[in-house]
């Protein structure tokens, strides 16, 4: 039974940064080959642990596997610590572990030259895999905040990675710390809701456990206002983790990083645990059908808004951070959409928009790991970010271009290609509401069509950077370049390729029926079953391509491509005719980012400072008054008291009589009034 | 048979005249004599009762009040020697180091 032994797979990353940060200076490549092995360790038994599991008896019952220990009780509550496997946990560990394993191979080519500080990035590498794969197997929501507050951690420390010597200069270290401090700053904002709605839970339930919470009984015995509240506040953890509005800004300011830091906040680890998160509280999320439109509305407004950043940004990483905001803003619509229609309807089986989300999730995994290697490719031998020094980089960088032409035509949602049948569920299942006419419908319909939007957007930055990248004339960077990157980094791209290409089939071939959420009412109560219950593949493929908005996008998908290619590629039209040459008001007002950081700049500003300084005043005041206080009069007291002390003999002999005596008269008036 | 207040009345004269040595007297030769004193008057408390009540306890504890004072005056004239030795005087008003 491997099953029993699926702790080991976030131990084995942990012992791996223990071992790395130890003795990793001694180690070749400051210990990065331990840090690829306890990835492929990892990945390892997580394949037997998902293969066991998918195979077996629970899942066949659409049970999850939990084992536990108690960890600690206090009053009538009760925390555990221990795994649930169940068939989202698979997914998720599954892509994860071979998505890190794949970045921490491509980091030997890449980080090659940072000498010393190898040991460092490794270590940490390590620590954030462990923190993800224990997100994933946690078998309750403290065990889940504990490996979640890790990878802030882990984000942090390698978001900054350059702050102490950028190889572009001083002033690039600097950004890379305030980035890291961002990054840490704005997740926390989340982190706090997070944590507070674990409060609200744990009072409400009696303990965290996702056995306890998920069970249809327990939920209908609790609180339901508590539920809303809880469920509210476990998505303003989603909202910060996942970058999405209003605090999607850290994300961009993260690509302070190392390339391959970004492709694994990106891809594999971080941003995908508030998905994660969303996915796997849907039990509790679906008790509101409110809570559930939020979660679509912010969704769709963050694709669409982050898709708008990308359109005339020129840093190669930071059209991939809005592109990743975006994707995640597609997922969480999804999984908003699917809940929705779960919460009016109260019996779905196989909500499609839960499938949609965590299959968007996975495919993004893939293609996003893709773009983010090949940019990184691109960097690599360049050594700028900004595309407008690029340009004809095609001949020089076969390898790369052709694999970064695939995530971009999957992401665009090219047709066959992976991101192009995650993207049309997603449609669907945003489409689902309006047309089944539920109160929301408007409202769906209007996040439909800025998802359609965003679709067209999508296509339309992503080529527009792979022509400025790989094509048209070479800039004055192209001339650094000195072919193609080495094996270790074009071996993990042309592997991630295939699967950006075809992780799409997956749907036809088994996760139809993994991925899947499905509510039964039984007439006596409800029961929530994840996995098992799947579409067949016949019908989704009929769904896909007997809908008519599925051509609408893949029209605007493919208009998007040849909008871009005219523009950057062929040079047809001018793209300075609709920005006016970078001063009309839309332009700048993308470039400013919606002026968000202003916004943030703020209200940090005004109201953080306000009450820092409120704080400051108590503590200055109040607390230390009253140490200080204490502490003088002390030292006054004994000050004067002390002048007893004269060193004559007769002063010592006067104040021991004189003592005497009034014990004697004290002794006397205490026996005669008991005597008395 | 002499009244015991007779010998109270003493002892406490005798203590009194001790009490007032020690607080005003500044030879320490002179302080360590007014000790004497009051011991004795405590000795002479101790030996009054221990006739009256016929008990002999009295009177061993007059013994060892008597030892005792001697070891204390041992003590206390080898401090005033040594410090008669560093300061040339025995004068307590002047051997006043130990204070704040």
């Amino acid at each position: 039974m491997i099953m029993d032994y699926a702790w080991l797979i976030p131990l084995i990353p942990l012992l791996g940064f223990v071992a790395v940060g130890f003795f990793g200076k001694k180690l070749p490549e400051g210990g990065g080959y331990i840090a690829i092995g306890t990835a492929i360790i990892a990945f390892v038994i997580s394949a037997l642990v998902s293969y066991e599991y998918l195979t077996g008896d629970l899942f066949a019952a659409s049970q999850p596997y939990v084992a536990d220990i108690q960890w600690l009780a206090f009053g009538k509550y009760e925390i555990n610590f221990g795994i649930y496997i169940d068939s989202l946990t698979c997914v998720m560990m599954l892509f994860s572990s071979f998505i890190s394993t794949l970045i921490f191979v491509y980091s030997i080519g890449y980080m090659h030259g940072e000498g010393q500080r190898k040991r460092r990035y490794y270590a940490e590498i390590a620590l954030f895999l462990s923190g993800m794969l224990g997100l994933i197997l946690a078998s309750n929501y403290l065990e889940m905040f504990i490996f979640w507050e890790i990878m802030g951690v882990c984000s942090y420390l390698l978001i900054g990675f350059w702050s102490f010597k950028h190889p572009e200069g001083d002033e690039a270290s600097i950004k890379a710390a305030s980035a890291a401090k961002k990054a840490f700053l704005v997740t926390r904002l989340g982190d706090v809701c997070f944590m507070t709605g674990l409060f609200v839970l744990l009072w409400s339930f009696g303990n965290l456990d996702f056995t306890t919470l998920f069970d249809p009984a327990e939920i209908a015995g609790a609180d339901g206002t508590m539920i809303l509240i809880g469920s509210l506040l476990l998505f303003g953890g989603v909202i910060g983790k996942s970058a999405q509005f209003p605090l999607q800004d850290w994300l961009p300011d993260a690509m302070a990083g190392p390339t391959t830091v970004s492709a694994l906040i990106h891809a594999a680890t971080m941003v995908k645990a508030g998905v994660y998160l969303v996915a796997r509280s849907y039990p509790l999320f679906i008790q509101n059908a409110d809570v559930m439109l939020l979660v679509a509305i912010i969704g769709g407004v963050t694709a669409f808004v982050a898709a708008s950043m990308a359109m005339n940004n020129m840093n190669i990483k930071r059209v991939l951070a809005y592109s990743t905001i975006s994707q995640l803003g597609y997922m969480i619509m999804a999984l908003g959409a699917g809940g929705y229609l779960i919460a009016m309807e109260g019996e779905v089986e196989a909500s499609i928009g839960y499938t949609a989300g965590v299959f968007h999730m996975v495919n993004h995994a893939f293609f996003k790991a893709l773009l983010f290697m090949c940019a990184g490719s691109v960097i690599h031998a360049v050594g700028t970010e900004d595309m407008r020094k690029m340009g004809g980089l095609s001949k020089k960088m076969k390898i790369t271009s052709a694999t970064m032409l695939i995530g971009s035509l999957s992401i665009a949602g090219f047709p066959l290609l992976s991101g192009f049948w995650s993207k049309d569920l997603i449609l669907e299942a945003a489409m689902e509401p309006s047309i089944l006419g539920l109160p929301a419908g408007t409202i769906f319909l209007f996040l439909f069509a800025l998802a359609a939007i965003t679709a067209f957007m999508t296509a339309f930055y992503m080529f527009r950077m792979w022509f400025m990248t790989f094509k048209g004339q070479p800039k004055e960077a192209s001339e650094h370049c000195h072919g193609e990157s080495p094996r270790s980094m074009t071996v993990p791209l042309i592997i991630l390729s295939i699967f950006a290409a075809c992780s799409g089939f997956l749907i036809f071939l088994g996760l139809n029926n993994i991925i899947t959420f499905s509510v039964l009412d039984h007439g006596s109560g409800v029961e929530y079953l994840v996995g098992g219950f799947g579409h067949t593949a016949g019908h989704i493929f009929e769904s896909i391509f007997t809908n008519v908005w599925t051509y609408v996008s893949m029209a605007l998908a493919l208009f998007g491509i040849l909008l871009a290619y005219l523009m950057y590629c062929k040079g047809s039209i001018d793209p300075a005719r609709f920005n006016s040459n970078g001063e009309s008001k839309i332009y700048k007002f993308l470039t400013a980012r919606y002026f968000f950081p202003q916004l943030y700049d703020q209200i940090a500003l005004k109201l953080g400072y306000g009450v820092a300084r409120g704080v400051d005043y108590i503590d200055k005041n109040l607390v230390d008054g009253t140490v200080n206080g204490i502490s003088n009069a002390v030292v006054g007291g004994s000050g004067s008291m002390r002048k007893m002390q004269s060193g004559y003999v007769r002063d010592y002999a006067a104040f021991i009589i004189v003592g005497v005596i009034v014990l004697v008269a004290i002794l006397y008036v205490i026996v005669s009034w008991g005597g008395a | 048979m002499i009244p015991i207040e007779f010998f109270l009345v003493l002892s406490a004269a005798l203590f009194c005249v001790g009490i007032v040595g020690v607080i005003t007297k500044t030879n320490g030769i002179v302080i360590l004599m007014c000790i004497e004193l009051m011991l004795n008057a405590a000795n002479i408390n101790f030996i009054a009762f221990a006739s009256y009540l016929h008990d002999a306890l009295g009177q061993i504890f007059v013994l060892m009040t008597i030892s005792v004072a001697a070891a204390e005056v041992g003590v206390g004239i080898a401090i005033l020697l040594h410090a008669y030795k560093s300061k040339k005087t025995t004068d307590v008003d002047d051997l006043t180091v130990l204070r704040w």
